[in-house]
């Protein structure tokens, strides 16, 4: 089939919104990076073009002036734990969920998954105190434990969904062979769902990496603060310093790790979170 | 399989019963005791916690703030419906129907913004509006339109409109990906014979597409509303605050003010319920004026 002119020209029509679109994305994104490398005067003088000279002060300054240091580890640490602890409270449940018959186990996937649609600002202001008396407010293990609570639901959903793909034949002749329903769960199951649980762990590592209000919440002595803490607070802090370097910076900092994993898992945090909204 | 009734209890407890427990901690049991403060004038201090009975809720609706912050989180979810929806649908089809080649790289690039963190976003997009340096009135002034330039975020009348901008810039992304995920499930046929018939592509999108995708427009339109609500006053809190006088404050974000600024628990409890019961009523709301009968041709 010949294409006509006007279909030609549609063709090319079509990619100037896409076009549009994808420098609109970008673009910021680049810009951050460029504005890290410039000097404050230099943000001034040329906010929106390439630096002059590529020089890492900024980075050394977010470092030094404002423990960049210590809030990235406190990121991490947080991350780390709450990824695996999420996993050690939903691996179990999700395969009971999905293979084991007992009565009212539909009743409780029900409840984990509206857990998904209740807005949770109601129970942040009980959880504030109920941290308080646990002496787990303003506490890096505290906020971890709530973190991982919050992503139960979402990882019990796709956990689940990912057992129910596994031939129920194989753990049958598991349990012939005499493993007991503990080495099932841990040595045939658990392997068989390492992708899904890769899927779910990426996804609960980015989001407790990016997360900010229950910090801001829950977190309160400066050594303590995530890194979306510390950047907020050099950002409040810009406003009367100008430091705007230091902010794009720790900007920079922040938005690095969450690049390398879209670029290694881009398809699987694709997957993993259109998955994760279609419950309704 | 070989095994005792105990043995099996065993199992299921060890497997469901401490999930369960930190659940019931941590999501289940804050979320009714917020609504056992929302009836007490509580500052914080166990000894002068006070039964009030329904007096927060008479507050509330004497509250002059309350229906500005539920008239922006409204204001928020219906340009956020729009403005994702008319532009993920555009693009869903576009990269889908029209075979463009470099459409992966589109899809990479598009859905990046929505594993951003809301920080990140939120700084960026102020420094973006930011009035002497920010990039939309340099934007506005290179094209010659000095005029129109203003500090958006600082407008009474703009800062609301500002941040509907980074909310879609954040949300087309996965919206899109849904979209496209029901495109593809459409069978080629019906396209094929509509081009037969003669049926233009516009007219395509309209008795084919659209009514095929209504299952993931649906899901994504109900998406949008569950997150805006519960979710849309973190990139408040970024961005603006609630200011400049209160004029971008959501439910959410005046919900903060009151209880961990202002130290009025109670109060900010309440705001928690009316949140809990407004978006429960949107949600059935919307799926009631959505149902449409299931298409198949």
């Amino acid at each position: 089939m010949k294409r006509s002119v006007g279909q030609i020209l549609g063709r090319t029509g079509i990619r100037i919104p896409l076009i549009l679109w994808t420098i609109a994305v970008l673009y910021p994104i680049f810009w951050m990076f460029l504005g890290s490398f410039k000097s404050n005067a230099e943000i001034y003088r040329n906010p929106w073009g390439m630096p002059e000279t590529f020089n890492f002060a900024n980075f050394g300054q977010a470092w030094t002036n404002y423990n960049i240091d210590i809030s990235v580890f406190n990121s991490l640490l947080i991350t780390l734990l709450g990824a695996v602890l999420t996993l050690v409270l939903a691996i179990p449940t999700a395969y009971a969920i999905e293979r084991m018959n007992f009565r009212g186990s539909k009743v409780l996937f029900t409840i984990y998954i509206s857990a998904m649609m209740i807005p949770m600002v109601l129970g942040w202001i009980p959880l504030f105190f109920l941290l308080d008396d646990l002496n787990l407010l303003d506490n890096i293990f505290g906020l971890a434990i709530v973190y991982a609570v919050s992503q139960l639901p979402f990882s019990i959903f796709v956990l689940t969904s990912f057992m129910s793909t596994i031939p129920k034949s194989l753990e049958e002749s598991a349990a012939i062979d005499g493993l007991s329903p503990y080495g099932i769960l841990f040595k045939i199951v658990t392997p068989l769902s390492m992708s899904g649980i890769i899927t779910v762990t990426i996804m609960n590592c980015i989001q407790f990496w990016n997360e900010y209000f229950m910090a801001l919440i829950f977190l309160q002595t400066k050594t303590n603060y995530t890194l979306a803490l510390a950047i907020d607070y050099i950002s409040n802090e810009a406003q009367y310093t100008n430091a705007w370097g230091t902010l794009f910076a720790s900007l920079v900092i922040a938005i690095v790790p969450v690049i390398i994993l879209y670029g290694i898992f881009q398809r699987r945090i694709a997957k993993g979170m259109t998955e994760g909204a279609i419950k309704g | 399989m070989v095994q005792s009734k105990k043995q099996k209890y065993m199992f299921l407890a060890f497997c469901l019963v401490p999930t369960f427990i930190l659940f019931s901690i941590f999501t289940l049991y804050p979320l009714f005791s917020g609504l056992y403060y929302s009836f007490f004038d509580w500052s914080g201090s166990s000894s002068n916690k006070e039964f009030i009975g329904f007096a927060n809720y008479i507050k509330l609706f004497k509250d002059a703030i309350i229906p500005d912050t539920i008239m922006h989180d409204y204001f928020l979810v219906v340009t956020k419906i729009l403005g994702i929806m008319v532009l993920a649908m555009f693009f869903a089809v576009a990269l889908t129907q029209l075979k463009i080649k470099e459409a992966p790289f589109y899809r990479i690039v598009f859905f990046f913004p929505n594993i951003m963190s809301v920080v990140v976003i939120g700084i960026l997009w102020t420094f973006i509006y930011n009035p002497s340096l920010g990039l939309v009135n340099s934007g506005l002034e290179f094209l010659g339109l000095e005029g129109w330039a203003k500090p958006w975020l600082g407008d009474e009348k703009w800062a609301l409109p500002s941040i509907v901008l980074p909310a879609v810039w954040a949300g087309i992304g996965l919206f899109m990906l849904m979209l496209m995920g029901g495109i593809a499930n459409i069978s080629k046929s019906y396209y094929e014979a509509a081009r037969i018939d003669g049926a233009s592509e516009w007219q395509q999108f309209w008795k084919i597409t659209l009514p095929l995708v209504w299952p993931q427009v649906k899901v994504s339109i109900l998406y949008i509303v569950i997150t805006t609500l519960n979710g849309s006053f973190i990139l408040v809190q970024v961005m603006t605050g609630g200011g400049p006088n209160n004029s971008t404050h959501v439910m959410g974000s005046y919900l903060y003010q009151q209880a961990f600024k202002q130290y009025n628990f109670g109060y900010g409890a309440t705001i928690g319920v009316m949140i809990l019961v407004l978006s429960l009523i949107t949600v059935l709301f919307i799926q009631f004026l959505m149902r449409r009968e299931k298409v198949e041709y």
